[in-house]
């Protein structure tokens, strides 16, 4: 099981998409959670509900929205392990605050009194553009800082494009590693992991590693990384850079479009891999679109260099399920297989806006309703590390984690479509005018079927001339030209 | 003879079911003035959503901080935030609220539990929440589980109006609405006291048909309730004049002093809150004087030491177990503030006095022991027993007459 909270998006192009801290660790914004059930079929259902109602207990957030039919889906490809067991969900617009963290923190046995834990300083922490927690924690018996100096940045670092003529190799791994030229470490680290060996780029990852209990009280543990010359790198992407977006506009319908743009992985792909013409990119699309947005499967398109082409030369497989009203979502697996020298792919199918009761509206229904991000991966290559350690026996759990075989991941963003909204004020402006005309109705009609206006005249002159003193005189006129009918002074 | 006999062996017969009627309802009473205040509980609600209503979130996490300062822990509180403000994009100052220009309290704190959250605030799970009928996968941090002995603080913030209470600008709460669910609760013995404090406008109306309740609004029918100053670096009304100046009583106490509800009730200067704050207490039974505010805003609990580890009695034969020691500790612990003792310290109170004059005392004389069991509040049911039981051989006695 597998439990997210992540606030922001991450920045593909930017922060990359190649290592396993993005591709396993990147997460879509807001809450996901995916879960294997190893329990018979029939009882999945009841589990699944179970469980998000106990999560959101637990981490204070609303995940027991996700027990709804309306949001919860079972992949088969796209999720190892691939079985029917299997059930996703994610709410895209759920804040994450405070109070998801502090679950977090009371699991863990100082809570945020000691340890690493102590830098969760809470008003920092959600300034970021990003920041993201994640469910599988692992007690570890010591704690560590893990610098990584990706590969791009040691790439760069190695053969430098400036006019620093001088190599910096060496300066990396040798004992004084601190003084090379371009950057200097406050703290010298405990041990250096080399990577092993990557298959896709030239260049390998260092890994720092810092033992925090060498420190204490007196000499704390500060470590800090001061550039001597400005460095840009860039890091290792995704083999092709997917982002999403809508087309058309109007409350009717629209269209989803996914496009997939090369960036220079594929280019250094390409060179590697060019022995004949015919490799080939495998991608992998899942996309689960809730119930109101009713996608018509039949209007896939695939576009390839800005050509639209036929839809079976490039999809190898599809796995369509499509949405019941008021029930269940539109899932969609596509398994595309693009030619390596391609530039940009595109998927466009289309929508129409459902409509929805009015009690199915949320309190804010004027903001939009989200379609989750679609997740694209490419299996064929794996984002993992491999770091070459001596001892086999302390194998922290970190390094282990980095070389687990997973493929690359990316998630695309999360949209907003707007759905045509009501007048959430009309059913209580009806119910006011039609009671009015009622009241009215009945009212005049009882008044004119019962009411004898003469006998009323009558009885008030009787009470009138009942009454000896002067103010109950004086207060029965008041009331009696208040009350509209005149009297008739003797 | 049968015009001789029917009308009185009427009478007879129609006396009896009387009688037994008027027992049951007796003895239904009877053990909710007997439990034992063990916990306190606090349903803090906010209902606004939208950044403009800042300020009712600042209203609800301020009661919360008072709450858990005091000394509800986590577990006993119902947090409902409508939206969420702290990490609001919108918000200046991510992961804090103020209630305050000089940004001195941060409210949210680094350890707020929210039980409920953004769409989860609506009236049915509300009512939910308050009448504990829930379905079976809801998890306990989200239920209300107070028992008899359990003292409740409601506490709801938002824009209201002459008898009900907007909930996220969609739908609504009804004063009757409330009061159904409050009666309920007292059906099913879901408290032994409850404090409504309702910070809206004209708050008053909300609570005007819950029976059997203590209730402060913040304005009275007709009246609105204003926000207290405007934050300017925040952009909004960071905090209603009702809750600030709650707070600001609160703020000058801690967890052992034992200021008493009617210094709350009357710190409230209508010229300053530009509304009268309304309290009503018409079948409430103790003195407000009497009652500390710990009773319903903090978690002070009255500890007796035993000096050996007790075994599980009745709840009358523990008390009376209790007494045995507390007559040994008398001795030393006499200075006792008199405030603190909630209602186990009544009965305390009421015991000590006796047994001091000497255990003998109660064997003596049967006479006395009956009026004693009659003082004593909790034995009103075995009394009405007694008395049940002393009625059958007068019916049969008449009615043999009357034949």
């Amino acid at each position: 099981m597998e439990l997210s909270f992540t606030q922001g998006r991450w920045n593909y192009e930017s922060w990359g998409g190649f290592d396993p801290i993005s591709s396993s660790n990147a997460k879509p914004p807001g809450v996901e959670l995916w879960a294997v059930f190893d329990v018979p079929q029939h009882h999945i259902d009841a589990s699944w509900k179970n469980l998000t109602h106990t999560l959101s207990g637990l981490f204070c957030a609303s995940i027991n929205f996700l027990e709804s039919t309306a949001t919860y889906s079972t992949p088969e490809w796209s999720f190892p392990p691939a079985s029917g067991n299997v059930r996703y969900g994610t709410l895209p617009c759920e804040a994450v605050c405070t109070e998801n963290l502090t679950p977090w923190l009371k699991l863990l046995p100082c809570r945020d009194k000691a340890g690493i834990a102590l830098l969760l300083d809470r008003p920092s922490l959600y300034r970021g553009f990003y920041h993201s927690q994640r469910g599988r924690c692992v007690l570890a018996k010591s704690s560590s800082v893990y610098l990584l100096l990706d590969r791009g940045l040691v790439a760069e670092l190695k053969f430098p494009n400036k006019e620093n003529g001088k190599s910096a190799a060496n300066g990396l791994t040798s004992e004084n590693f601190w003084s090379n030229p371009s950057f200097e470490l406050s703290v010298n680290p405990d041990r250096i992991f080399l990577e092993e060996s990557s298959s896709h780029s030239k260049s390998l990852s260092i890994l720092y590693m810092f033992q925090v209990e060498k420190y204490s009280e007196s000499e704390p543990f500060d470590i800090g990384l001061m550039w001597k010359v400005p460095v840009a790198w860039l890091c290792q992407q995704t083999p092709l850079h997917a982002s999403r977006f809508l087309m058309g506009s109007g409350n009717e319908r629209g269209a989803i479009a996914i496009s997939l743009k090369s960036t220079q992985f594929t280019e250094g792909f390409m060179s590697a891999n060019s022995k004949d013409g015919s490799c080939e990119l495998r991608v992998d699309v899942f996309q689960v679109v809730p119930w109101y947005v009713k996608v018509y499967f039949h209007s896939l398109r695939v576009f390839v260099d800005q050509q639209p082409r036929a839809v079976s030369d490039f999809i190898e497989k599809i796995h369509v399920s499509p949405s019941k009203d008021k029930m269940s979502p539109g899932v969609m697996e596509v398994v595309l297989k693009l030619p390596c020298r391609v530039n940009t792919a595109a998927l466009t199918i289309e929508f129409d806006k459902g409509f929805l009761r009015i009690d199915e509206y949320p309190p804010d229904a004027n903001q939009g309703f989200d379609i989750p991000s679609a997740i694209i991966s490419f299996p064929n290559f794996h984002a993992s590390m491999v770091f070459l350690e001596d001892d086999s026996l302390n194998r922290s759990p970190l390094l282990s984690k980095f070389q687990e075989k997973c493929p690359v991941m990316s998630y695309t963003e999360v949209l907003l479509v707007p759905l045509t909204t009501p007048d959430f004020s009309m059913p209580y402006n009806v119910i006011t005018i039609k009671c009015t005309v009622f009241a009215l109705y009945f009212g005049s009609l009882l008044n004119v079927l019962q009411r004898r206006v003469a006998e009323e005249e009558r009885f008030l002159k009787a009470k009138a001339a009942k009454k000896t003193g002067r103010l109950p005189l004086l207060l029965s006129k008041l009331s009696a030209k208040l009350r509209g009918s005149g009297i008739n002074q003797d | 003879m049968e015009t001789f006999i029917n009308p009185k062996s009427l009478f007879h017969l129609l006396l009896l079911p009387c009688l037994l009627l008027y027992s049951s309802i007796a003895y239904n009473s009877s053990p909710v003035e007997a439990a034992m205040h063990t916990n306190n509980w606090a349903v803090l609600v906010c209902t606004s959503r939208f950044w403009f209503n800042y300020r009712h979130m600042a209203n609800t996490l301020s009661l919360y901080r008072t709450v858990k300062r005091l000394g509800i822990p986590d577990e006993r509180i119902i947090l409902m935030l409508a939206d969420d403000m702290a990490c609001n994009t919108r918000n200046k100052y991510p992961a804090q609220v103020f209630n305050n220009e000089n940004h001195r309290l941060n409210l949210y704190g680094d350890n707020v539990e929210v039980d409920y959250r953004g769409y989860e605030v609506t009236v049915e799970n509300f009512l939910r929440v308050l009448t504990g009928r829930h379905e079976t996968a809801v998890p306990r941090s989200k239920r209300l589980l107070s028992d008899e002995g359990s003292h409740i603080l409601l506490y709801m913030t938002g824009h209201g109006g002459d008898e009900f209470l907007k909930f996220q600008d969609s739908e609504e709460l009804q004063s009757h609405d409330l009061a159904d669910a409050v009666k309920q609760m007292k059906e099913k013995h879901r408290f032994k006291e409850l404090l409504i404090m309702v910070d809206t406008c004209q708050a008053a109306t909300l609570f005007n048909q819950s029976p059997g309740v203590l209730a402060i609004g913040s304005s009275m029918k007709g009246e609105n309730s204003y926000s207290h100053h405007l934050d300017s670096d925040v952009g909004v009304s960071v905090v209603d004049r009702f809750t600030y100046y709650t707070l600001a009583f609160f703020e000058r106490l801690n967890i052992y002093d034992n200021a008493s509800l009617s210094s709350l009730f009357s710190s409230y200067n209508p010229s300053l809150l530009m509304s009268t704050a309304y309290y009503r207490k018409d079948l409430y039974k103790r003195r407000l004087e009497e009652v500390p505010v710990t009773n319903f805003f903090g978690s002070v609990m009255e500890t007796i030491h035993t000096d050996a580890a007790y075994k599980a009695l009745s709840r009358r034969n523990s008390g009376r177990f209790e007494d045995e020691m507390s007559l040994d500790q008398s001795v030393h612990h006499i200075k006792r503030r008199m405030l603190i003792k909630v209602n186990d310290g009544d009965e305390i109170h009421d015991i000590n006095p006796e047994l001091l004059q000497g255990e003998e005392g109660a064997s003596k004389c049967p006479w006395s022991t009956f009026r004693k069991k009659f003082q004593k509040a909790e034995n009103v049911d075995s009394l009405l027993n007694y008395g049940l039981v002393a009625m059958i051989p007068l019916l049969v006695i008449s009615t043999w007459l009357v034949q």
